[in-house]
């Protein structure tokens, strides 16, 4: 497959659950409606919204966490998929190398794969001796650091970030954001996730803006989200709902 | 994931967690050694010095570190799922990882306790010969069944929490029908003693066990062979239910 190619499609997407509130009792919660869009190979896909309007939902989707309650997600058989967030699930008690052995591994590599992976975390990260020690020792600037080092250093098909860009002191968030720049201009598939219109025009090479669950524009990055920063900006003046509301 | 992969990060993660839960703890792998020797000692202190049983100290702990092994690993088991909860948010990690992890974790444990019930065979006075080699297959069908136990209980649990209480329940009354405290020889009625020995699993497995360690005997081989084939169809069934439910219970356990 080369460049340009469908690498995702989604198609009439809904998804909601049931949540128990006590008791027996519980209310249905509508998340996305209607989504339809596509990921293509080598693209730097950006979504944004503001907070409730369904962006995590919509990512454990693309992730392959959940399935969706109507319409239907395509993509190859074997695609290799994370969503980089910060700290997946640290043992505070394990080293930094432990950690990163098994964040490694829980990505689907072999033992060997993920034991050569790590001294490139360990170089990139910067954590110097702290990577030998337990993580409950470290500042949460060098978790910050060890959780983005992992993450971005394993190969996957599709890339997912959500809004991490700031993840240590400034000198550190200078060399991530480096990083990941590279990781997005070169072949690796990304999909950019994040409530700031800015942040995804800044990186990204086509959008969507998803608001109460349903795409409300899609396209050019420049166009979305000035549409999208027009309706932020018409909230902030004249007061709104929340988009949960 | 590949299954070799898989089978490697279970064995990967399950040592790591030994590691982070014995430097939590000021004596740390000590009481891999620890915990048992307080079993017998409490075993003595009851059953030997407060109500005179003699020798059965030795019968007692033949049911209960086997028993022990399994009651362990599913308790631990049931919660795993629900309590995996920021990585399965993250991860499309196989949903089975989680009670596999807390089955080696317990089960990596198992020497030691193991290695003290052989110590303790060898103080009253049964020397250790070819015949125990028996054990390693009633330690095979013992791991099937609590593999099977163990993802069924998570299964469950991360659907409807109340589970978790149930399953509490269950394993307590388990070990007062397993025969720790009696010998099921001793139940007069055949067909009662035949219905639990068929139903209960674990039953026929400490009974096994004292048949090869105490009275130098062979257990029913052809039990044994009929329980492993039922237990690995089980295994098959609830592995598909894993792969055809996964996302639905990470769903529920995200949801909820």
């Amino acid at each position: 497959m080369t460049t340009g190619d469908i690498l995702l499609s989604v198609e009439d997407v809904e998804y909601g659950y049931n949540s128990r509130v006590w008791g027996f009792k519980r209310v249905s919660i509508p998340v996305l409606k209607d989504v339809t869009f596509e990921v293509r190979r080598g693209e730097t896909l950006g979504i944004m919204g503001r907070n409730g309007c369904g962006k995590s939902s919509l990512l454990r989707i693309l992730n392959g966490v959940v399935a969706p309650t109507g319409g239907k997600v395509t993509h190859p058989k074997h695609i290799s998929r994370i969503l980089l967030t910060l700290g997946m699930g640290f043992d505070k008690e394990l080293s930094g190398r432990d950690n990163a052995l098994l964040a490694s591994m829980l990505q689907g590599y072999s033992k060997k794969q993920a034991k050569q992976s790590i001294e490139g975390i360990k170089e990139f990260s910067e954590l110097g001796q702290f990577f030998e020690r337990p993580v409950r020792t470290y500042s949460s600037g060098m978790r910050a650091r060890l959780g983005f080092s992992t993450a971005l250093l394993t190969e996957v098909d599709l890339l997912m970030i959500d809004e991490t860009l700031s993840v240590g002191d400034q000198q550190f968030n200078k060399k991530a954001e480096k990083a990941m720049m590279e990781k997005i201009n070169s072949e690796q598939t990304v999909v950019f996730v994040s409530h700031s219109g800015a942040q995804v025009n800044k990186v990204c090479s086509r959008a969507l803006w998803l608001e109460d669950g349903v795409i409300k524009a899609q396209g050019d990055t420049h166009e979305v989200a000035k549409e999208y920063k027009h309706f932020m900006n018409n909230l902030a003046k004249k007061g709104g709902k929340s988009a949960w509301q | 994931m590949k299954i070799k992969n898989f089978l490697a990060l279970v064995d990967v993660k399950a040592k790591m967690s030994l590691k982070s839960d014995a430097s939590k703890l000021y004596l740390s792998y000590l009481w891999w050694i620890l915990e048992p020797v307080l079993w017998v000692l409490m075993f003595y202190l009851v059953f030997t010095v407060l109500l005179g049983f003699g020798r059965d100290i030795l019968f007692l702990m033949m049911g209960k570190i086997p028993f022990l092994w399994f009651s362990k690993s599913v308790n631990s088991s049931s919660n795993s799922i629900v309590s995996g909860k920021s990585l399965i948010t993250q991860t499309n990690v196989p949903r089975q990882f989680f009670p596999y992890e807390q089955v080696h974790t317990v089960l990596y444990r198992q020497w030691v306790t193991f290695l003290m019930l052989f110590g303790l065979t060898m103080v009253y006075g049964h020397m250790p010969s070819w015949h125990w080699l028996w054990i390693v297959p009633l330690w095979g069908v013992q791991y099937l069944l609590i593999l099977l136990v163990s993802l069924m209980a998570a299964a469950c649990v991360s659907y409807v929490r109340d589970v978790r209480i149930l399953i509490g329940m269950a394993v307590m009354g388990l070990m007062f029908g397993s025969g720790i405290f009696w010998d099921l020889n001793r139940i007069e009625d055949p067909v009662k003693r035949e219905l639990l020995v068929t139903w209960n699993p674990l039953a026929y497995l400490l009974d096994a066990y004292r048949d090869v360690l105490m009275r130098g005997e062979m257990y029913d081989l052809q039990h044994l062979g009929w329980l492993a084939l039922v237990l690995l169809g089980g295994l098959v069934l609830v592995h598909l239910f894993y792969r055809f439910m996964g996302q639905s219970m990470a769903s529920r356990v995200i949801n909820s």
